[in-house]
C-alpha cells in the first residue's frame, strides 16, 4: 500500500480536494487504538441491548430514574466540543497556532462540562444508594457510561497538551499531524456518546 | 556486541536453557502420570511434579528476562551496564536459591519445607505457582531489587529509548505486583483476588509488556525498519494490552465470590484481549516485510516471527475459547486451560526469550552478528520440531477437555471426575508422545549451539542465495 | 477535506453540519421528554444516532475526504452496535 496522494479529478467546487489519501486524518496508530476501542463499546452495546431484552420492564423502569436533561447538555456539549476542536485543526491546517490553541482551550472547556454534570448525575446516584451490584440496567449504565467519563478525561488530557504545544507555536502548515491525531480520539469519545445517549436515556 | 557489560546476559541465557530442559523433563513425568498414576511414585509424586514444572518455568522465564534485559539495555542506553559485578553476584544468588528450592520441594514433604523454612513466621506457601518458601520469596525479591537498580540507572543515565521505558516499566511492574504473594489474607475471595493480582496481572499485564519490548527490540535490529515506525506500533500495543488485560482480571473473579458485574467486565474486556497480540502479529510481519536489510540471523527472525503467530494463537485465540463466563462457566479448570497455558506460555513467553536468546547468542559468543549456516538451520528445526509437537499438545489437550467438559459437566447425566479422567486416557497418551517430540526438539535447540560452531558465519548473501 | 472547504462562505458547510447535530439531539430529548415508546419510536431514536454518527465521521473527522477503507470506517462501525441494537429491541418487541 503506497501512502503516497495521488491528484484526483477535483470538481470546481472542490478546489481545496485536490489531493484524495489513503488514510484519515491523523496518525495511523491512532486510528488503530480508535479502532479497538470502538470495538470494545460495540460489544458493551449489544450486550446492553440484548441482555435488555430479557429485562425490559426493569430497564424502563429504572431508565426513568436517569436525568435525561443532564444527558441532554451533555451531548450538546461535547458536540460542541467537537466542532470546536475541528476549528482547531483548520486553524492549524492554516498555519494559525494561535488560533487552534484557542479553539482547542474551548473544546477542553465544554469537556469540563461534561465531566461536571456528569460528576453530579454521579453523586445523585450514588447518594441514592446506587451501585453496581443494585440491578443489571444500573450495572450497566454505570460500567458504560464510566467507562465513556475515564475516555472522556483521557481525550482532554489529548487536548491539553495539543493545546499547549500550539501555544508554543509547535506545528505548522506542513506538520500538524499531532492536533489531527489529538482531535481524531476526541471526536470518537463524541461518536461513542452519540450512540449512548439515546441506547441509554431515550430507548425504551 | 557493542558494550562488554552485555556479557553478563551469557550466564542467564545458559542457565534458563539448563532450567528449560528440566522443566520438559519434569513435564514428561508429570504428563506420565495422568495416565500411570503411580508412575515414580513415591519419589515423586503428582502434586510435587506438578509444583517443580510450574517453578521451573517461571523461574527460567525469569532468567531469561533478566537476561535479555541485560543485553538490550546498555545497545539501547548506549552505556555500559550500571554494574556488571552485581549483576554476576544476583545470578548466582538467585541460581542457588532456585536450585535449593527445587530440591526442597523433591527431598522434603511440602508441609516439612514449611515447617524448615518457618513458614508461620509469614506465611505465604501453598498457592499455585506461588509455592516457594517465604525466604525464597524475599530473596526474589532481593535479586528483582539489584536487578531493577542495575537496569534503572543504566537506562537513567543514558539514552531512553521507547523500547527501554516500556521494558522499565514492564519489569517494575513484575517486582511490584510480586509483592501481592505476601499477603494471604484468611477470607478465600481475597486470597483469590491477591494470587491473581500476582498471577494475571503477571501474564496478561507487565509481561506483555517485556514481551512486546523485546520483539520491538530484535525487530529493530534484524529488519532495520525505523525506530519511529516501531515504536508507535510499541506504544499502541501496550496501551490496548493495559486496557484489556488489567481490567480482563474479572475474567477469573466469574466463580470465586465476587460480585456479579464482573461477569460482564471479565467476559467483555478479556473478550479483547487477542487485540493487542493480533496487532503484534500484524506488527511483526509488517515490519520483517519492509525490512531495509537481511540480517544473517535467519533463526532469530523466524524465532520473532513465530513468537507473534504462537502467542496470537496460544494466548489470544485459545484464551479467548474459554473467556466468556457462558462458557467459562463449563472449562473452568479442565484440560481447556491446560491446553490454553500450554500453548500461550510457549507462544508468548518462552519463544521470546528463545527469540533473545537466538538474537544476542552468536554476539556473546565472539560471533559478528550471526551463527553458521548449519548451526542455524538445526536451531530453525528445533523450532519447528518444538513449535508442531506444543501445537498437538495443544490440540490434544483441547480435545481432552471437550470430551471431559461435555461427561463431567455438560451431559444429561454426568460422570465423575476420575470416570472421566480414564475415558479421556487416549488424549493424553497422545499429548505424552508429543511432548517426547518437544523433548527430541528442545535437545536439538541444545546442541544447535555445539553444532557447527568453528565454521565461518553466515552471511546476507549466502543467506540470500538460499532463500532465492 | 475535513469538511474544511474555503472560508469564503457566509457559514462553512461544517457548522451546518454542526446546526443539524444539535437539532437532532434536542428532537431525540424531546422524544424521550415526551416518553414516548415503542418500536419505531426507537428505531428512529437509533437511526437520528447512526446519522449524527455518519456526519461526525465525515465531516469533522474528515473521513469525507478520504479514499480506500478507511472512507468507510466509521460508517462500517456504525452499522455493527446500530444493527445488533435495532435486532436485540426488534426481538424485544416481537416476544
Amino acid at each position: 500500500m503506497s501512502n503516497d496522494m495521488k491528484i484526483s479529478s477535483a470538481t470546481p467546487g472542490d478546489a481545496q480536494r485536490v489531493a484524495a489519501p489513503n488514510y484519515p486524518p491523523g496518525d495511523l496508530a491512532i486510528w488503530i487504538f480508535i479502532l479497538a476501542e470502538l470495538l470494545v463499546f460495540a460489544v458493551f452495546f449489544a450486550a446492553y441491548a440484548f441482555t435488555r431484552m430479557n429485562h425490559v420492564e426493569l430497564f424502563n423502569e429504572y431508565q426513568a430514574t436517569l436525568n435525561r436533561d443532564a444527558a441532554l447538555i451533555n451531548t450538546l456539549a461535547l458536540l460542541t466540543s467537537s466542532y470546536f476542536v475541528m476549528r482547531g485543526v483548520v486553524a492549524a491546517r492554516e498555519g494559525n497556532n494561535a488560533f487552534c490553541a484557542r479553539w482547542l482551550w474551548a473544546a477542553v472547556a465544554m469537556g469540563v462540562v461534561f465531566v461536571v454534570v456528569k460528576s453530579a448525575e454521579y453523586a445523585h446516584h450514588l447518594g441514592a444508594g446506587v451501585s453496581l451490584s443494585t440491578n443489571t440496567f444500573y450495572m450497566f449504565y454505570l460500567s458504560l457510561t464510566f467507562f465513556h467519563f475515564m475516555h472522556v478525561i483521557l481525550g482532554m488530557v489529548i487536548l491539553v497538551a495539543v493545546a499547549v504545544k500550539a501555544r508554543g507555536d509547535g506545528y505548522s502548515v506542513e506538520d500538524h499531524t499531532g492536533v489531527e491525531t489529538g482531535a481524531s480520539y476526541w471526536h470518537m469519545v463524541d461518536l461513542l456518546w452519540l450512540i449512548l445517549f439515546p441506547l441509554v436515556y431515550v430507548m425504551r | 556486541m557493542q558494550y562488554k557489560s552485555q556479557a553478563v546476559a551469557k550466564p542467564y541465557f545458559i542457565a534458563a536453557i539448563g532450567l528449560f530442559v528440566g522443566q520438559i523433563l519434569f513435564g514428561l513425568v508429570l504428563g506420565l502420570q495422568y495416565v500411570m498414576g503411580d508412575f515414580m511414585f513415591p519419589e515423586i509424586p503428582f502434586n510435587v511434579a506438578r509444583m517443580v514444572h510450574t517453578n521451573l518455568l517461571i523461574v527460567w522465564l525469569l532468567f531469561g528476562f533478566m537476561g535479555a534485559a541485560y543485553y538490550l539495555v546498555p545497545e539501547e542506553a548506549e552505556r555500559e551496564l550500571q554494574s556488571p559485578g552485581l549483576a554476576l553476584l544476583m545470578f548466582w544468588v538467585f541460581l542457588v536459591a532456585g536450585a535449593l528450592t527445587i530440591l526442597g520441594y523433591l527431598l522434603v514433604p511440602y508441609s516439612g519445607l514449611a515447617e524448615l523454612t518457618r513458614n508461620e513466621l509469614l506465611p505465604t506457601m501453598g498457592r499455585e505457582f506461588l509455592e516457594q518458601p517465604t525466604i525464597t520469596k524475599l530473596g526474589i525479591v532481593v535479586v528483582a531489587l539489584a536487578f531493577l537498580f542495575n537496569i534503572g540507572m543504566t537506562i537513567l543515565k543514558g539514552r531512553k529509548t521507547v523500547v527501554s521505558l516500556v521494558l522499565l516499566i514492564g519489569l517494575v511492574g513484575l517486582a511490584v505486583f510480586f509483592l501481592f504473594s505476601f499477603y494471604n489474607p484468611d477470607n478465600l475471595v481475597k486470597d483469590k483476588y491477591y494470587w491473581w493480582w500476582v498471577v494475571h496481572l503477571w501474564v496478561e499485564g507487565v509481561w506483555e509488556l517485556i514481551l512486546g519490548s523485546i520483539l520491538a527490540f530484535v525487530l529493530i535490529k534484524t529488519t532495520g525498519v525505523d525506530r519511529e515506525v516501531i515504536e508507535k506500533w510499541l506504544y499502541v500495543i501496550i496501551a490496548m494490552t493495559l486496557i484489556t488485560g488489567i481490567i480482563g482480571t474479572g475474567h477469573h473473579f466469574y466463580w470465586i465470590g465476587a460480585p456479579e458485574y464482573w461477569q460482564w467486565w471479565g467476559s467483555i474486556f478479556s473478550a479483547l484481549e487477542p487485540i493487542p497480540f493480533f496487532m503484534m502479529t500484524v506488527f511483526a510481519f509488517n515490519m520483517v516485510n519492509r525490512r531495509r536489510r537481511n540480517h544473517p540471523n535467519k533463526a532469530a527472525i523466524l524465532w520473532a516471527l513465530g513468537t507473534a503467530v504462537m502467542a496470537f494463537l496460544g494466548a489470544g485465540v485459545w484464551g479467548f475459547l474459554h473467556t466468556l463466563s457462558p462458557v467459562n462457566y463449563y472449562t473452568h479448570g479442565t484440560q481447556i486451560t491446560a491446553a490454553h497455558g500450554h500453548m500461550a506460555f510457549y507462544g508468548a513467553y518462552v519463544m521470546i526469550v528463545l527469540t533473545m536468546i537466538s538474537y544476542a547468542m552468536p554476539m556473546l559468543r565472539g560471533r559478528e552478528a550471526a551463527n553458521s549456516n548449519r548451526s542455524q538451520v538445526l536451531e530453525m528445526w528445533s523450532f519447528w520440531l518444538m513449535t508442531v509437537s506444543i501445537v498437538f499438545i495443544t490440540l490434544f489437550l483441547t480435545g481432552a477437555g471437550i470430551l471431559q467438559v461435555y461427561l463431567q459437566r455438560f451431559s444429561a447425566d454426568p460422570l465423575p471426575f476420575m470416570v472421566v479422567q480414564d475415558k479421556i486416557a487416549l488424549f493424553y497418551w497422545m499429548r505424552e508422545i508429543a511432548g517426547l517430540v518437544f523433548l527430541i526438539g528442545l535437545l536439538t535447540y541444545v546442541a544447535s549451539f555445539f553444532v557447527g560452531a568453528r565454521e565461518p558465519e553466515a552471511t546476507t548473501a549466502v543467506a540470500e542465495k538460499a532463500s532465492a | 477535506m475535513n469538511g474544511i472547504e474555503p472560508t469564503r462562505q457566509l457559514i462553512r458547510p461544517c457548522t451546518l453540519v454542526y446546526a443539524v447535530l444539535m437539532l437532532l439531539t434536542v428532537v431525540t430529548w424531546g422524544i424521550g421528554r415526551a416518553g414516548l415508546s415503542g418500536l419505531g419510536v426507537s428505531l428512529t431514536v437509533l437511526a437520528f444516532a447512526m446519522l449524527k454518527g455518519h456526519l461526525i465521521g465525515d465531516w469533522f473527522m474528515g473521513l469525507r475526504g478520504v479514499r480506500g477503507i478507511w472512507r468507510w470506517v466509521v460508517v462500517a462501525w456504525l452499522l455493527i452496535p446500530g444493527g445488533l441494537i435495532s435486532l436485540a429491541f426488534f426481538l424485544s418487541y416481537r416476544s
